[in-house]
């Protein structure tokens, strides 16, 4: 994920940054991030990212009440049938409406990226931390392991655990997020590592708090930046990785329906019916899009050193 | 250097070892055998296949004897396909899945270090915006929709070019170009944030002061530093492009490892799944060692820090 980082440099207004960042301590905690939210809203694409997320996020989760129609209901009479006043995005060959089936999906494909985000961030971020605090041996032992990680075929992995445990949707967080931690734990380790060495960690050991306060307390808080820029760029890859298992066959399964499964069913009949794929498709890069925008502006709105790492 | 070497090769088996024993042990226990049919069978015929297939072994014995036979190179015997081994459909499959990676790889180093180069030529500017635009776009722009796309376009709409098969030149151009492209935004990346890097330092403001011609400032010294960080992505990418093509080779209907794997996912087919799991850890693991050897061999200082591969 090192590629955004380039961006930073070239950035105006990063150097104000850093100093705003230098002057980061515990009592100026606020003003980072106020200063951060300023810098953001200059940002217009990544700011229109988050405006476009949020809606889109709304819409999924009201779209039980405000869908034009119901996901699996079928007008076969109609079949595959274009964009109209009745079906603002056409019918597919069953004669669903696309559009409804579109917001559905987003349902499915949005909680599978945030649901898979959640399980990488909490694993990557307890280990990461408790790596990076405890330091010495079981820290070399604990980044040995993700090192062993790293080299293993993830992609391979999540579909195996899919083929022998079932295509449960449960099951596709997990594995996913199983699969997506260990970038975190590093990022985490990093800045932890640096943390443990200043003042206020060896005052709070000093006092004789314990290993688990001093974690969530200190150490968690003051790494927040760089857990939120990261995870808004994990959750493209979350959602990228669905499509992909989706489209295969071996993630969401129908009559329920997801961003990856109406492109897979899209592009079999895409020659009469192009919008099939289309429509679906060009919801599943805009949101794409959208989180890359956002979370580069928050990297850059937040600098987080550790990121390169 | 050697010493390196053979300490990163000695790093890499437990790796393997790891792999293949978590993948053996978690195929066991996978719901339904392969040779749960519809039509009950009688149990001679039953122990007469599980021995066929050295299933009636205790487990132990069985996972000794497949990693002995592995690392001879013998996956077995394909559950789904009576009479074919795992390792004869490999060797079938692995060719085509290395050429459609080497043509990624080409496309996406063509087109990635031009886009990169150009933009850090006139950092924000239109020269800069419209090529990180457009690697944006290939971030964004999943193999699972770029396959259909360049179908429709090239092969349906304005049928210029076959749409499935691996046979002449013109079958290959789409799907590489599929395959390639999400590699060819990040090489743009890449290569434009270490040019920027490069072209900041003092050696070139020295150049152009001689009064070097700017061709020859770019080509002859800024990129030969500036591209550094492209050539040690180079090997994660060849792991990536090699055990990444699943959708590619699904949607343009390619005979490669990525196909056979998703067949044996969707057919229960455990030691093909197996055995293309281990195949693909050791190419992964291969390029990875093979990537930091190079960066090492260009920069000793590496040598003490520890390496981030790439999956």
């Amino acid at each position: 994920m090192s590629a955004a980082t380039e961006t930073v440099k070239s950035a105006p207004g990063s150097d104000e940054l850093s100093r705003a960042q230098s002057g980061m301590d515990v009592e100026q905690g606020t003003s980072l991030w106020t200063d951060a939210w300023i810098r953001l809203k200059r940002n217009r694409m990544a700011l229109a990212g988050g405006i476009f997320l949020v809606s889109l996020t709304l819409m999924a989760l009201v779209t039980p009440w405000i869908a034009p129609y119901t996901y699996e209901g079928q007008d076969l009479q109609l079949g595959a049938s274009a964009p109209s006043a009745a079906h603002w995005l056409g019918t597919d060959t069953l004669g669903r409406d696309l559009l409804t089936r579109i917001m559905y999906g987003s349902r499915i494909s949005l909680m599978v990226g945030f649901l898979a985000t959640a399980v990488a961030l909490l694993i990557g971020v307890l280990y990461g931390t408790i790596s990076g605090f405890l330091g010495g041996r079981a820290d070399m032992l604990m980044m040995r392991i993700v090192d062993t990680l790293y080299a293993l075929p993830f992609i391979i992995f999540v579909i195996l655990l899919m083929v022998i445990f079932g295509r449960n949707l449960l099951l596709l967080f997990m594995a996913i997020g199983a699969v997506e931690w260990p970038t975190m734990a590093r990022i985490v380790r990093g800045q932890v590592l640096n943390l443990r060495r200043q003042e206020f960690v060896e005052a709070a050991i000093a006092m004789g708090l314990s290993n688990r306060k001093i974690i969530l307390r200190h150490l968690i808080p003051n790494v927040l930046g760089p857990i939120i820029v990261y995870t808004t760029l994990t959750i493209p890859s979350v959602m990228l990785l669905e499509a992909f298992l989706s489209f295969l066959g071996l993630g969401v399964q129908p009559p329920m329906s997801s961003w990856g499964l109406l492109i897979s069913a899209g592009a079999e009949s895409m020659e009469e019916y192009p919008w099939l794929l289309i429509f679906p498709g060009l919801v599943l890069s805009l949101t794409l899009f959208s989180l890359n925008f956002l979370g580069d502006g928050l990297r850059d709105a937040l600098d987080p050193k550790a990121s390169k790492d | 250097m050697l010493k390196f070497i053979i300490k990163r090769f000695a790093a890499a088996i437990p790796v393997l070892l790891v792999v293949t024993t978590l993948t053996f042990f978690l195929v066991r226990i996978a719901p339904g055998g392969p040779f749960d049919t519809e039509k009950a069978v009688s149990a001679e015929v039953m122990q007469a296949l599980k021995r066929r297939y050295n299933l009636d072994q205790p487990v132990y014995v069985q996972y000794f004897d497949y990693m002995k036979n592995a690392i001879q190179g013998d996956l077995g015997p394909s559950f789904k396909y009576p009479g074919r081994t795992v390792t004869e459909m490999v060797k079938t499959g692995l060719p085509v899945t290395f050429e459609l990676g080497v043509y990624a790889m080409i496309w996406a180093l063509l087109i990635g270090v031009t886009a990169g180069v150009v933009a850090s030529l006139r950092p924000n500017t239109a020269q800069d915006y419209v090529p990180m635009t457009m690697s944006m776009i290939g971030i964004c722009l999943p193999s699972v929709l770029l396959g259909p796309l360049l179908v429709l376009v090239f092969g349906l709409w304005f049928e210029w070019l076959p749409v499935s098969g691996w046979d002449s030149w013109q079958h290959k151009i789409l799907p590489s170009l599929t395959l390639g492209s999400g590699y060819a935004a990040y090489i743009a990346r890449l290569s434009r944030g270490g040019m920027l890097e490069i072209l900041s330092q003092d050696f070139i403001r020295t150049a152009r002061a001689k009064g070097l011609s700017n061709t020859a400032v770019v080509f002859k010294h800024a990129m030969r530093g500036g591209l550094g960080p492209v050539i040690s992505f180079i090997g994660p990418a060849i792991a990536g492009l090699l055990s990444g093509s699943f959708v590619t080779e699904t949607v343009f209907q390619i005979q490669g490892i990525g196909r056979f794997y998703v067949q044996a996912a969707f057919n229960r087919d455990y030691t093909m799944i197996l055995g293309t799991t281990v195949l693909f850890s050791v190419m992964i693991v291969f390029f990875n060692l093979l990537s930091d050897i190079m960066a090492v061999w260009a920069n000793p200082r590496l040598k003490f820090e520890t390496s981030k591969g790439a999956r």
